[in-house]
Parts: structure tokens; sequence; C-alpha cells
């Protein structure tokens, strides 16, 4: 049995992950700088570890109505190819074992409404965990360097 | 918000060398004074005591005190003028040459006391510039070649002259310009600074020939004729023999003190204010930008169906020649980072002792070179690392010996160029190590890697010290240099630590910066600055003008109509109506006023590109950390009143 570790967070009612291999650091949240122009998804600039990482916000990334910061708010830094990006989520606490053979590719139907930023469904203890796709969600289509 | 370093930390190793140099100081003195006595001279005395003048200069100018600098000054230049004239200092030189060292040695008790150091004494100045030194001549400079006696300066050609003597290698050489060198980005400039690169430019004279210039130039140089003739696409280059037999000494005092880090080519230096290269600087970049609107031009006729090509050609060649001019106005404000650590050895002077400890610094940081901006801000860095070392690390004498360590802790700071624009400073003791459980226990979690623990201890008000030491313990913690290295320079720190066996940071940091002056401002929720240069003025907004504010009105200033754009809603941040100043950008001809909310003030900031595609908007040209880690972002207005008048007016009810 191949598993492979992701970090988990949640946006809404909802679990996610990433593969733990894509995260820098985990951190918190306390306002990051509006960019004026920047997609409406982009909660701004934060400074993390010297580096200047565009924070999109997950929930307006997602579809879902925008709430207001807690305690429990988090920044998950990712890295894809050159770039470094946060992910706004509501929570994140846990590094989680995903079972490569419990994935699976998500129907078409609900692709569609999650605008195809969820690449595959995970079981992970009788709970769905969503993985979701980073570079799309960073928008790395539509960025030709 | 630059952490500046406190002088004062400098004072205790300047008082304890200073001592010293003025023991040597006097007696040197004494010696040619009974040397006299007999009819015999010393030289050597007059040479010592001439290095003793010229390193206390140098200490004192390091910490400021002028008084000690001037007349250190005064006498070095009658010691110089004596040694150069016979090597004679008879005795009312001797006499006021003591009552100076009195006079430095009452000034730097002064300083000991933290007392008000006062001014050197005229009197004592004027009596210095009174003593004859004796009847001999200042040594005429050599004659160095028909073509160029009349051209050089007479300490250009003792520079030159002594360059023959040693056997180097000087070369006449002339360039001839033409557009087709130019294309190829050759041209007057950037022959010099290849030369430049392979040996030292003395002169660079223009000559004409019929309707054209050619430079006539001077090189010093260790490179084949051959390399240097490729260099810069010449066939007249002639190396130059030495005219007659020298009569230079080439004992003679000169003003290359070992101890400090003048040049070998002293005479050939030129000071430069920082603000004025910045300024160089700043012109380029208008260049650069006027380069982009030329390049759009091309690309338009090309689009009309224009043949384009010989224009393109052009374009390209200048930007090459704008990349090299830009190299080299980067590389002049490179100094050796050595001189920005000299201080060093002065502060772990004064630290050790009163912590009874003993330890010795020793700089091996060879030719590395870093932007003056960045060294500056570096410095308190470095210090304060080296400062912790000296007070938490270095064990005492006897627990040293204990552990069968030298006695003398050694703190190393050492430097290597790694990839591209980026610099690694080590800073390393041979101390304790840090003690992992007791930060642990402070920060409460393990700390079982070294990044871990970098992580512990840079937390504000972090200490596993319970009772601050004398030297330690002023304020700055390892935060403030994590803020410096990390927050303010874009750098990375490192940190390996050894039980018993020591302690190194690597802190990499980018050799050179982006300092821009800029306006800081509010605009709604949000802080933003925008470059000093850009701006043509900033006014107060009549209540008239508040009141009706929309995105875009027409207000009167000095008889002109001018555009008022309301930023905070051309931003769409909530601004409000309480906008109290306009700041005036020129776009083209045309003056665009933008309101604000207020001005905060005026700066000098390091302004970071944004990298990342989704943070990226026009008018944004880059973030700014104001010091309070934040990101604070750099507005282009003339960016941003582009994109104003290229939309449509907006549809009002």
């Amino acid at each position: 049995v191949t598993t492979s570790l992701h970090v988990g967070f949640r946006v809404g009612p909802t679990d996610y992950a990433v593969p733990a291999t894509d995260v820098l650091h985990l951190d918190t949240y306390d306002a990051a700088t509006p960019v004026p122009g920047a997609p409406p998804y982009v909660a701004g600039l934060m400074q993390t570890r010297g580096k200047l990482v565009p924070v999109v916000d997950l929930r307006a990334r997602f579809g879902l109505a925008p709430i207001e910061r807690t305690i429990d708010s988090r920044v998950v830094v990712v890295k894809v190819g050159a770039r470094v990006a946060g992910l706004l989520v509501d929570s994140a606490r846990e590094v989680i074992q995903i079972d490569d053979a419990s994935c699976e590719q998500p129907p078409d139907v609900f692709r569609t409404h999650t605008n195809e930023f969820v690449k595959a469904i995970a079981t992970v203890t009788k709970r769905l965990v969503l993985l979701v796709d980073v570079p799309r969600i960073i928008g790395e289509e539509h960025s030709d360097g | 918000v630059t952490e500046r370093v406190d002088l004062r930390e400098f004072l205790g190793g300047f008082v304890a060398e200073a001592e010293e140099l003025l023991v040597t100081a006097n007696s040197t003195l004494l010696e040619i004074d009974g040397a006299n006595a007999t009819g015999q001279t010393r030289p050597r005395a007059l040479k010592d005591l001439f290095r003793a003048l010229h390193t206390m200069k140098g200490l004192a100018g390091m910490v400021g005190v002028e008084a000690i600098v001037e007349i250190a000054h005064a006498l070095e230049n009658l010691v110089r003028a004596a040694e150069q004239r016979g090597g004679k200092l008879q005795k009312p030189g001797i006499e006021v040459a003591l009552g100076a060292i009195r006079a430095i040695g009452d000034r730097v008790r002064a300083v000991a006391n933290r007392e008000a150091v006062p001014p050197p004494p005229v009197e004592l100045l004027a009596a210095i510039a009174a003593i004859d030194v004796g009847s001999g001549q200042l040594e005429a400079p050599p004659a160095i070649s028909a073509k160029w006696d009349d051209r050089l300066a007479a300490d250009e050609k003792r520079h030159v002259g002594g360059a023959l003597e040693r056997g180097a290698g000087v070369y006449t050489l002339t360039f001839t310009p033409s557009t087709d060198k130019q294309e190829r980005g050759l041209t007057i400039a950037s022959a010099r600074a290849r030369l430049g690169e392979r040996g030292d430019v003395v002169k660079v004279v223009p000559r004409s020939v019929g309707r054209a210039v050619v430079f006539d130039v001077l090189v010093i140089s260790d490179a084949p004729q051959s390399e240097l003739a490729a260099l810069v696409e010449t066939d007249a280059i002639e190396r130059l023999q030495r005219a007659e037999p020298p009569a230079a000494d080439p004992d003679a005092l000169r003003d290359d003190g070992s101890e400090s880090s003048v040049s070998p080519f002293g005479r050939a230096l030129v000071r430069v204010e920082l603000s004025r290269l910045d300024e160089l600087q700043e012109q380029l970049s208008q260049l650069l930008i006027s380069k982009f609107r030329l390049e759009r031009e091309v690309a338009q006729l090309q689009a009309n169906g224009f043949d384009v090509r010989r224009l393109r050609e052009i374009v390209q060649a200048q930007s090459r020649q704008l990349r090299d001019l830009r190299r080299a106005i980067l590389r002049v404000r490179l100094i050796k980072i050595t001189e920005v650590l000299e201080p060093l050895s002065l502060l772990i002077r004064s630290l050790a002792r009163p912590n009874q400890r003993e330890a010795q610094l020793v700089l091996d940081t060879g030719d590395a070179e870093l932007d003056k901006a960045v060294a500056d801000r570096l410095l308190p860095a470095i210090v304060h690392l080296v400062r912790n070392a000296v007070d938490h690390a270095i064990e005492t004498p006897e627990q040293r010996i204990a552990a069968v360590k030298a006695r003398t802790g050694t703190i190393r700071v050492s430097a290597g160029e790694i990839a591209g624009n980026q610099l690694a400073l080590v800073i390393a003791d041979d101390g304790r190590g840090i003690d992992r459980d007791a930060v642990a226990k402070r920060a409460g979690h393990s700390v079982d890697s070294d990044a871990a623990l970098l992580e512990a201890i840079v937390v504000p008000g972090f200490s596993t010290r319970d009772v601050a030491t004398r030297t330690s313990g002023r304020g700055v913690g390892m935060d403030v240099v994590k803020k410096i290295i990390v927050d303010q320079l874009g750098g990375q720190i490192e940190l390996h630590t050894a039980r018993g066996v020591g302690t190194r940071f690597t802190l990499r940091v980018p050799v050179t910066i982006a300092i821009v002056d800029v306006f800081s401002f509010v605009c709604g929720p949000q802080t933003f600055v925008v470059p000093v240069s850009v701006i043509d003025e900033i006014f107060e907004l009549e209540p008239s003008q508040r009141e009706h504010l929309s995105e875009i009105a027409l207000m009167q200033r000095r008889g002109r109509a001018m555009p008022l754009v309301a930023l905070g809603s051309l931003l769409a941040v909530d601004a409000g109506t309480s906008s109290r100043n306009a700041l005036v950008v020129r776009r083209g001809d045309e003056p665009i006023a933008f309101a604000v909310d207020r001005m905060l003030g005026r700066q000098e900031v390091v302004v970071r590109p944004i990298d990342d595609p989704l943070a990226r908007a026009p008018g944004v040209a880059g973030a700014t950390d104001l010091g309070d880690g934040k990101p604070t972002l750099v507005l282009d207005l003339v960016e941003l009143g582009a994109r104003m008048s290229l939309r449509k007016p907006a549809v009002r009810a």
C-alpha cells in the first residue's frame, strides 16, 4: 500500500489536502496587504520568511461567502515550480496519510461545479478529503512567466 | 527604520588603540630628538611616526572624533614634508609635534571619560603650519612620454612613473569610435569600463582628427598588449618605456598606510556622495523607460508595414549599452566589505576587556564587495552577532583551558560570493555553542534542528539570560538581525551550532539593492509609498475641492486646468471624503493631481519587485517594508495616470 503525506486543511464545511512535498510551511494569518487591480480572490501580499508572496483566499476562490478571520485561520505556503504562494484557509491542523489507492476521480458534474479545482477525492478514516489542484488555483495556466 | 550602529560601542577599543599609538609617537619623537643631538638622522623613526599618526587619524575618523582627525592630519603633513625634504625634523618641529601629541592625548582622555572633546587649538595648528622643514625641494614629477607629459597632472605623472619603475605595463592607445562599434556596444564609455576591468585607466583625453573625435587612453595593466588591443578593437597601442632613470625614492612616505584599505593607486581615487550616484541611477531608469517607449514605437511601425530592421539593430545596440552602463554604475557603488567591517576590531577590544574574555577577530573577507547601501544596513546585524559571540559564546580563559581550547577565543568573519547577486557572510566563533535545552525551555517547545533553533531565537524579546550583561542587553536581539537580513534586505540566515565547538551564522544578502527615496501617504485603510522623483508638487486641498471629489474632476491650479483623481476610488480602496492632500505627477507634459487622505513622511526604502503574476497589477511598481514587517505597495502614479486617460468616462446618474 503506497501512502503519501498530505497537509489537510478546511475551507467552509469541507476538508481539503495538498501533498506535503508542495508545502513549504504553515503561517498564521494576520492581514495581507491588498493589491488594487489583482484578481478578486487574491487577498493580497504577505511577507513570510523573507519572501513576498501572494495570498489566495480559498473561500473567494471556491465561491464561498467571506467570513471574519479567526485565530484558526492559516496560510498554507506552497511552492509550484519557481513560484511560491500562500493559500488562505479557515484552519489547517493536521498532516494526514492518504492511501493512493483510495483516491478517485471526482465525478464530472462535481468537477465542473468546482471549477476543476479538485483533482481527486480520497477517503481518510471514512471522511472525504478533496485533493486540490494547486497550479490551477494559483492560475498557473494563465501565467507565461 | 535602519538600525544605526552606536559609535559609543567602539570608543573603548578606540581609546586602547589610541593610547598605544600615542606612546609610539612620543617615543619616536624622542628618538629623533636624541639623534639630532648627535648629528644623526632617523628616517625609520620618522616613518614610524608617520604611520602612527596616519592610523590615529583613521581610527579617530572611524569613531567620529574630528578634533583628533584634524590635529593628526596636520602633524602627518608636517612629518611627510620633513621626510620628503631630507628626512629631518629639527628642534622647533619636535617641540610642536610633542605639543600636538599632548593635545591628541587630552582629547583621547576626554573620549575615555565620555566628556565633550574640545576643538583643536588654533595656535597649535598654526604652529604646525609655520614649521619650516628645510630647504629641500619637493622632487619634480618624472617625465612619462612626449605625448602625455603636458596632459598629466603632477600626481598622475608620479603614479605612472611609479608603475614604470615597478616594471608594470603602461600603455598608450587610441580608441576611434564608429557607428559600427557603437552598434556592437563598444563606445568610449564601455571601452573605458573594459580596460578598467583589466587595469587602471589613468587618463582618457579626447582629440579631434579632422571632423572626428578619437580618444587617447593611458592605462596601467598587467594584461598582454594584444588583449588590451582586442578589448577595445584598436591597432594604435604602444607600451611606454621608462623615460629616464627614476629619481623617486621608492621608500618615500606615501599615504598608502598598509593598515587602511586605500587602494595602491590612492591618488586616483575620488570620493563621491552616495546621493549623486543615486541621481545617476535615477537618470538611468528614466533612460530605460524611454528605451521601452522607443521599442513600442518600433513595434508599432513594424505593425504598420514599415521596414524597421536598421532601427531595430540600433535599439538592440542601445539596450546593450544601457545594460553595460547599468552594470558600470552598480560597480561604482560597490565597496570592499573589509572596509565596512574594520570597526569590528575595535568592537572586540572594547567588549572583551570588561567581560574578562579573551577574543580575537579574524577578518577573512578578501576582495568581496557589496553595495554601500547594503553594507550600511548590514553592519548593525554583524555587530550584533559579534557582540553576542563575545558576550555569550566565548568562554572565560579558565573555562577554555579546562576544555582544552586555545585561551583566546576566535571570531571569524568571512565572505564568499555565491551565485549571482548574492553574498554569503559567515560569522563563526569557537565558543561553547548554543544551549539547546535552555532555548527549548525558554521557547516552550523542543528545538531539535538548527533551523528550529534559529526560529526560536529570532522571536522578538527572546533571551535565555535573566540578567543582561554590560555589553549585551541593549535592546537589540536576534530579532533585529532577522529584521535586517530577512525583512529589509530580503536575505536569509542559517545557523549551525555544536555544543562546546562553536556557532556559525551564515548571512546571505543581495550584493545590490534598489534604494528609493519615497513619500509615504495614507489612502483609505492602506499606506502606500511613491518615489519622490516622480512627484512634481504636493499641495493641500481646499475644503471645496474635498467636497466635490469624484473619481475624476477638474481643478484650477496656477491658472491651468488640471485633472484631480481621487486615488482611493481609482484603487477601489474605501477612502471616503477625508482627502486632505494632492500629489502632482507629470505624464508627458500634462500634470495630474491625485487626492490622498494624508501625507505621512519621506524616507529611503528598499524596493523589492513583486515577482508573482497573481500580485502584479498595473500601477504597482513593487513593495517595501516600512518597518512593520508587512509589505507596503510602491505605486507608479504615472502609470495609473496613463490608465486613467485610457478609461472611458464613467456614466453617472
